[in-house]
């Protein structure tokens, strides 16, 4: 793999941002992180200004996406990055609070990779982050179409 | 309309049917009475008229005897005789007559005296003419017939006759008058009854017309109301289940926004924690090489246990203190945040109406905490009890929060005793869980079906959900709850459940 893989990292709380990159990086992956802080910026930065998400064919990509955000919930750039044929096969994790079975189930039926429920108890958090650090590196990110 | 006007109105009816009714009553006698009048007064009037042709016709048999009589004394023909003894054999049943006719009136009886002896002295004239005739002595006859012209006897007779036939005039004329005034008078009291009551139909129509068209609109405004009451139910109700909802949407985006920010307070409180560790750990080897030089440098930062001494030791014992608050709050604080949100989840569960048996359903729940009743020395009976058709998991954690509550407060050293008992009583179900435990104050028995309120003292864990749960399920399952308890005498919860909760629901719906 030539291409590095870049972490999307979907978070509106800078504090839960910070913690989670403290995390990643404690596990050792050293990828390049890409914080986005709403909706619409990483929206735009995903799709590109037409919308077609054709700036990020080819690149090696993995979403962190947390559900609630101000601007637009977490579900509608989680379906739009499934249906996008660019960027279908990119990995979502989504990271939120919300542990709803109903809203568990309705991200694992839009494609949604992995599902982790952000915990008060930081030990778990962090082990958390720190598996999914581990699973970074053992999942292969599909390379680029061509 | 208000009662007073009712009342005025009602009474203005009475009054008027009343006045009707008097009106009626004094015409009819009115009537009677003058009608009596009228016909005693034509009475009398035939009467004088009667009296008259009497005299008339007694008057008319003298004359034709007279003339009878002169006849048959010029002619001798016996055809006259036999019209003169006709004549004469009528006068005097005549006069009878006419006495009985007159014998009212006290003037007329002295004239009919007097005429009856002028009457006898003509019928005596006739009667010698009569002889005269016979014995053949047409002079003597003529000498009477004469005699007796001159004797003026017929003039007496009209005399009489004329003053009868006045004072019958005068009788007449007063009779017609009388009989006149009564026709008018009753006449006058019909025309003024008539009036009158016309005059109080016509108020008792405009009343009723009145009252009718105050009854049409009442019944126009009642109908309306049925109609939009219907609505406004259905829209109240619709309305009511829509701040339900936005509440529980309300709690639940409340809940996770709460929890957000305790995810970076937690975070960076651990971080913190490490970051302490390190801090004293550098300051343990600081100090370490001031004392000892000699001392290995990587040695101090790898031991686990970095020896402080005097007050950087209590610095540190203060600052993992504070920590360990810090933590604990947050840990509480995660603790009902998720309580809430389970609270709200259980809040937006569909029921599914289900026949249960409620004794085996407890008696399930009796066997998963057997454990834990052996272990408090308690034992749960399960009467019979009856079947019901409600949610089943709603039941289930009802009764399964009472005996875990049950279990959790009975008194130490007394062997538990917890019975769940049940019946039926008009469509509902009720259910009694009581235990022999330590009881809880009447001044709490409001206070316990508070979300995170407790009473009696704190030395089992919990959150103070349970009740508050459960009584927001019995409630959402159409049923009440409540206790009945005092302290250190044991406790009766009675839950009230609808028997066929789904039906009253499609009754609602």
């Amino acid at each position: 793999m030539s291409n590095p893989v870049t972490i999307i990292m979907i978070e509106d709380d800078e504090g839960h941002a910070r913690l989670i990159e403290r995390n990643i990086r404690r596990s050792g992956v050293n990828n390049e992180i890409m914080p986005f802080t709403n909706g619409t910026d990483a929206v735009s930065y995903l799709f590109g200004p037409d919308g077609s998400g054709i700036d990020q064919k080819g690149q090696a990509l993995l979403i962190l996406l947390d559900l609630n955000l101000p601007d637009m919930t977490g579900i509608d750039i989680l379906r739009r990055v499934k249906e996008n044929k660019h960027l279908k096969s990119t990995p979502v994790v989504v990271l939120t609070t919300t542990d709803d079975s109903q809203e568990i189930k309705r991200c694992y039926e839009l494609g949604c990779n992995v599902y982790i429920t952000k915990p008060v108890n930081y030990e778990s958090f962090a082990n958390a982050i720190r598996q999914l650090g581990l699973f970074f590196s053992v999942i292969q990110v599909p390379p680029a179409i061509a | 309309m208000t009662s007073d006007a009712k009342r005025r109105r009602a009474l203005g009816q009475i009054l008027l049917l009343a006045a009707g009714l008097l009106v009626l009553v004094v015409i009819s006698a009115a009537s009677v009475l003058l009608v009596n009048k009228a016909r005693q007064d034509s009475a009398l009037v035939v009467h004088t008229v009667e009296v008259e042709n009497q005299i008339n016709a007694l008057l008319l048999e003298l004359r034709r005897a007279e003339s009878a009589a002169r006849a048959y004394l010029l002619t001798r023909w016996p055809e006259f005789l036999t019209d003169h003894e006709q004549a004469v054999a009528n006068i005097v049943p005549y006069a009878d007559k006419l006495a009985r006719f007159a014998a009212d009136n006290p003037y007329q009886v002295d004239n009919v005296k007097k005429m009856r002896a002028a009457i006898d002295i003509r019928l005596d004239q006739f009667r010698r003419e009569m002889e005269f005739i016979k014995r053949d002595e047409p002079a003597s006859a003529a000498a009477l017939v004469r005699e007796a012209a001159a004797g003026n006897t017929n003039a007496i007779i009209r005399d009489i006759t004329d003053k009868m036939h006045a004072e019958e005039g005068r009788l007449f004329d007063l009779r017609t008058a009388n009989a006149d005034r009564t026709q008018i008078l009753a006449s006058s009291v019909t025309i003024a009854g008539s009036c009158i009551v016309i005059a109080l139909g016509a108020i008792a129509a405009f009343q009723v017309r009145r009252s009718t068209r105050v009854r049409d609109e009442a019944e126009t405004k009642l109908r309306d109301l049925n109609v939009t009451l219907e609505t406004s139910v259905q829209e109240r109700t619709a309305d009511l289940r829509e701040a339900n909802d936005e509440i529980q949407r309300f709690a639940y985006i409340v809940s996770h926004d709460l929890r957000s920010p305790l995810v970076n307070i937690m975070g960076f409180t651990s971080e913190l924690d490490e970051l302490r560790g390190d801090i004293f750990k550098r300051i343990a080897a600081l100090s370490h090489i001031g004392s000892e030089a000699a001392a290995l440098p990587e040695n101090a930062t790898d031991s686990a246990e970095p020896a402080l001494e005097g007050a950087d030791k209590q610095l540190s014992d203060d600052f993992s203190e504070a920590l360990g608050f810090i933590k604990s709050s947050i840990a509480k604080m995660d603790r009902l945040i998720s309580a809430i949100l389970n609270l709200t989840r259980e809040g937006r569960r569909e029921f599914r109406p289900d026949r249960i048996n409620t004794r085996e359903l407890i008696e399930g729940i009796a066997a998963t905490v057997a454990h834990q009743a052996a272990e408090a020395n308690a034992q749960i009976r399960v009467e019979p009890l009856p079947d019901i058709i409600s949610d089943r998991l709603a039941l289930e954690q009802i009764f399964s929060n009472l005996i875990d509550n049950a279990l959790k407060y009975l008194r130490d050293g007394v062997p538990g005793d917890i019975a769940i008992r049940g019946r039926t009583k008009l469509g509902f179900a009720i259910f009694e869980i009581s235990d022999n435990g330590r009881g809880i104050d009447p001044k709490d028995h409001q206070r316990i079906f508070d979300l995170f309120r407790r009473a009696g003292t704190q030395d089992k864990p919990g959150q103070g959900i349970g009740l508050a749960h459960v009584r927001t399920l019995v409630r959402r399952l159409g049923g009440t709850m409540s206790v009945a308890s005092e302290l250190h005498k044991g406790s009766t919860f009675t839950i009230t459940l609808p028997v066929n909760w789904a039906a009253n629901r499609k009754a609602d719906s």
